[in-house]
């Protein structure tokens, strides 16, 4: 129970600079999820909150302590690795008590905890066994139950699904979820599924390249990305991009697209991009924005010759061309067209995104 | 559903004939190594004359303990022998673990600057016969007053152990995931704690590698035990067996010959048997990632 900062960090290993100056402050019981692609450094990041890398310079501060120079044991904090890290030649109730032990905390209290902890996640079956005999998901429980017997001031977690099967890891994640309503703490999970990232978190962290892209809760993430990354990571399937240019025509402006279509901008909308007129920009739109469905104000039409159609039950992808960019739109399963036929597809330009293509920032920020 | 059912009689005839083949093969290089054990323990429990002159009969009518009580005449009496030789063993054994553990632990797991040119120049000991050396270590023992002195024995029983026991403990070390510290770290344990309660338990098999390698060569030995020990009350097993079969007048008593065989393996093969598990796990260990 405790508030989370981080002030300036950088991490460097010799002259690579994997972090590279890192500012969050995280809330008292806040679920925050760091999320990127592979290399971007938030194993790194949650690694030095662990106090297992040192701090090449900045701050960490938990609660109202600077930690710069604690060891790991006397932070406060507990950890579930990926691999699960079990120590294998004890029991479960020994892995469980071992952090208990080196607390000097006596007997019974520890009995006391490992009982309470074993009914939050059912592993009151399992207290005699070795984690070798537990299946995956059985010593990702144990894993956790290590953790909250502490009850320590912040929870990490570094990708502690990625181990486990598609279905297991949905299962899981809603376990966490509620783990978390349950013993309400100070969280940080690291992942690189961005569905995890949106379902766990109360604000997502978007990291590229050692640094923070944005920081925000799930459905800012996805309507109002800063950049073009973000807006690409977030959401499954990802955003189409294609370049354009902005072109003003008649009463408003229109995006011009390198096929030659072009697509007016909202009228709630000009003002925002009236100054980039003339620019060329990335325009982005999803695929959940683009529908088959009749006209309606701010829609804008195009004829797409469908190449590929995918099924997925309740919504269908249709996948089609515009100049050399292949598109993906969502559209209602019923409609159901054909591979190779035509059909008009509408974008909704209110749920447009411009970015400015040489530094991928969003057109609509100041 | 009709479930085909996989039963050794259905196993294909080429199959089956192979795994008849293999067991078959397997058995008589068995009896091949046992052998001359069973040969020895069998002779040891017969009467001199009977060994002598039906070497080869695994059984006899006349059984009896007469070579064993032999044995006590020979120098200083057989107990005597087994000993010293249970002292250097256990000497040698205790300060090779003492010394290879936390050698091996500082290797695996700490970074310091030379740390590959020493761990090159430990291993590189290895490769010197020990035979070449013989003259200085005699030299440099009697220097120590250690000549002719049972802890001067293990001293170089150690020297000879620890390139190997350290290279076998390093990798017993660097097998224990790097994640299971940082868990124990996190725990709040001390350095201490996790060699003692994390990394020794799961290094377990490599101790018993090192423990069991050191007896055996210590138990074993002959040269520099036959060099180094001048004093018949030090003797070991080995050279009391050397004494009793260029007995008196250079007859061989072979009776009494196979029961100090006998006496000398018995140790050997209960201590294998009984760290087995542990020995060939620690040979792989770290060879898998
Ligand atoms: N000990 C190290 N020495 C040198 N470089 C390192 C070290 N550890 C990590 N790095 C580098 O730091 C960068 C960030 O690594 P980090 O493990 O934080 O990535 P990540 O975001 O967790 O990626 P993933 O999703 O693959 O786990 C990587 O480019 C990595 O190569
Ligand atoms: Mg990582």
């Amino acid at each position: 129970m405790a508030r989370l900062q981080l002030k300036n960090v950088v991490k460097s290993y010799g002259i690579y600079e994997a972090v590279r100056g890192i500012n969050l402050e995280i809330e008292d019981n806040e679920f925050v999820v760091f999320v990127g692609p592979s290399g971007c450094g938030k194993s790194t990041t949650l690694r030095m909150i662990a106090g297992l890398e040192h701090i090449t310079a900045g701050e960490i501060v938990i609660g109202d302590q600077i930690v710069n120079r604690l060891g790991p044991g006397k932070r406060d904090i507990a950890m579930v690795f990926q691999n699960y890290a079990l120590y294998p030649h004890m029991s479960v109730r020994e892995n469980i008590s071992f952090c208990l032990e080196q607390q000097k905390i006596s007997k019974e209290e520890i009995q006391r905890r490992i009982v309470t902890a074993a009914e939050t996640l059912h592993i009151g079956e399992l207290l005699d066994r070795r984690p070798g005999q537990l299946s995956g998901g059985q010593r990702q429980r144990v894993a956790m139950g290590r953790a909250i017997v502490r009850n320590p001031k912040v929870f990490l977690f570094d990708e502690p699904l990625s181990n486990l099967d598609a279905k297991l890891r949905v299962q899981m994640r809603t376990e966490i979820k509620r783990l978390h309503q349950l013993l309400p703490t100070t969280t940080v999970y690291v992942t690189h599924d961005q569905v995890e990232a949106m379902t766990m978190a109360d604000r997502v962290v978007v990291m590229n390249g050692g640094v923070i892209e944005q920081v925000g809760p799930p459905q800012e993430l996805y309507h109002r990305p800063v950049s073009q990354f973000v807006a690409g990571f977030i959401g499954s399937p990802a955003m189409n991009f294609m370049p354009a240019t902005l072109v003003s025509g008649g009463k408003g402006l229109l995006v011009q697209l390198e096929d030659g279509s072009s697509l007016p901008v909202p009228v709630a909308r000009i003002e925002l991009y009236e100054r980039h007129v003339g620019k060329t920009v990335t325009f982005g739109i999803r695929p959940e924005s683009i529908s088959d469905r009749q006209e309606r104000p701010g829609f804008a039409e195009i004829q797409a010759k469908i190449d590929l159609v995918e099924p997925l039950g309740p919504e269908t992808m249709v996948y089609f061309a515009v100049g050399d960019r292949g598109l993906c739109a969502c559209i209602d399963p019923e409609s159901n067209p054909k591979p190779k036929s035509t059909m008009p597809l509408s974008f909704n330009m209110n749920q447009m995104h411009l970015f400015d293509p040489t530094t991928g920032r969003s057109l609509a920020m100041g | 559903m009709n479930v085909p059912k996989h039963t050794s009689s259905a196993l294909p005839v080429g199959e089956r004939l192979g795994f008849v083949a293999f067991v078959a093969v397997s058995i008589l290089f068995a009896i091949f190594f046992l052998m001359p054990i069973i040969w020895s323990f069998a002779n040891s429990l017969k009467p001199a004359a009977e060994a002598l002159a039906n070497p080869a009969a695994l059984f006899s009518k006349a059984f009896s303990f007469e070579n064993y009580r032999r044995l006590e005449n020979v120098g200083a009496g057989w107990y005597v022998y087994a000993g010293n030789s249970i002292l250097i063993a256990f000497g040698t054994i205790v300060l090779t673990v003492l010394v290879s553990v936390p050698a091996g632990y500082g290797f695996a797991k700490f970074r310091f600057p030379g740390q590959s040119l020493i761990f090159v120049v430990v291993m590189a000991t290895m490769m010197i016969p020990f035979q070449s050396i013989l003259t200085p270590l005699f030299l440099i023992l009697k220097i120590l007053r250690l000549q002719n002195n049972l802890f001067g024995l293990v001293l170089i029983y150690v020297t000879f152990q620890l390139p190997f026991s350290i290279f076998m403990m390093r990798n017993a070390f660097d097998a224990v995931p790097r994640a299971l510290i940082e868990a124990a770290r996190i725990d709040g344990a001390s350095q201490w704690t996790i060699l003692r309660r994390i990394m020794l338990p799961i290094a377990l098999p490599g101790v018993a590698t090192v423990a069991m390698f050191a007896f055996l060569n210590s138990w074993n030995e002959f040269l520099a035990a036959l060099i180094f020990l001048s004093d018949q009350n030090k003797f070991t097993l080995p050279i009391m067996l050397v004494n009793v079969s260029s007995g008196i007048y250079g007859i061989i008593d072979w009776g009494a010959l196979q029961a100090g065989v006998t006496v000398t393996m018995v140790p050997c093969i209960i201590l294998f048997l009984l760290l087995q598990r542990y020995y060939v796990r620690g040979l792989t260990a770290g060879a898998v990632k």
